[in-house]
């Protein structure tokens, strides 16, 4: 866990502010997970749009448990890194799980019935996020979420 | 002779995700299958939930459905109201604010 907060002389954190935490493939580390997103819970973050994006980082995080890394061993390694900006909040989760195309599965899913039990957690994400995204950079995929506080 | 209205509450804490998903189910069968009807799932101790234990309250709706009884909500937080809200679950249960509003129903 890396938690870098430096205030400037007004007090709030100096901006663009950044931490990351890497984990392993576990769910039962969402906990954790949640723990080390109470450092986002402040200015310039409205509680209402870090509370959504603590939801989205929980499923973006437990959907690469389940799914990206199904076929990975436990200590196949899941990043998040978060970053703060004046404007918006960035949640990134890296995965090293196969390439998935998610802008063909976010078209071609059905919408979701009121009392379905499975397959929400990405269209919650999307309901949030301002802007999303999943990519293969390097040997890793990224899944990016962006939040505006507007 | 007055008839007394009874029902059975669960009260999960912590953190409602897959991992305890199973046992949540599990408390709910077994009320279900000793005949209770009506079940309160109080949820003021849960401190976040998402959506494996969102999908563990809906199971468990359809479970007490099909025998025919009910099954309510009460003392949601911030964040559970944002995750009902966002997948429209505030149309589907039947949330109460605490118990004893909850009790007024019965």
């Amino acid at each position: 866990m890396q938690t870098n907060l430096s205030v400037s002389t007004n007090g709030s954190p100096e901006l663009p502010y950044r931490a990351h935490l890497q984990l392993n493939t576990d769910l039962n580390l969402l906990a954790q997970v949640l723990a080390w997103f109470e450092q986002f819970n402040q200015p310039p973050v409205p509680y209402s749009v870090w509370l959504e994006c603590q939801l989205a980082l929980a499923e973006g995080f437990t959907n690469a448990v389940r799914h990206a890394h199904e076929d990975q061993p436990t200590d196949a390694p899941i990043e998040i890194e978060v970053t703060v900006q004046r404007q918006a909040i960035e949640i990134r989760i890296w995965d090293v799980g196969a390439e998935f195309d998610l802008e063909q599965r976010l078209s071609n899913t059905p919408p979701i019935e009121d009392e379905a039990v499975h397959g929400r957690g990405l269209d919650i994400i999307k309901k949030i996020a301002t802007t999303l995204s999943y990519s293969h950079i390097g040997q890793r995929n990224c899944l990016l979420i962006i939040k505006n506080y507007e | 002779m007055v008839m007394q209205a009874s029902f059975e509450s669960i009260q999960p804490n912590g953190v409602l995700d897959g991992t305890q998903a199973i046992q949540f189910r599990n408390n709910v069968s077994d009320l279900v299958n000793k005949g209770t009807k009506v079940i309160l799932v109080n949820l003021k101790d849960v401190t976040f939930m998402d959506s494996s234990g969102l999908a563990a309250i809906v199971i468990a709706l359809k479970t007490v459905r099909s025998v025919g009884g009910r099954l309510c909500i009460c003392s949601i937080n911030d964040q559970v109201r944002l995750l009902f809200e966002l997948t429209s679950m505030t149309r589907v249960f039947e949330i109460f604010p605490d118990q004893d509003e909850f009790v007024k129903t019965l």
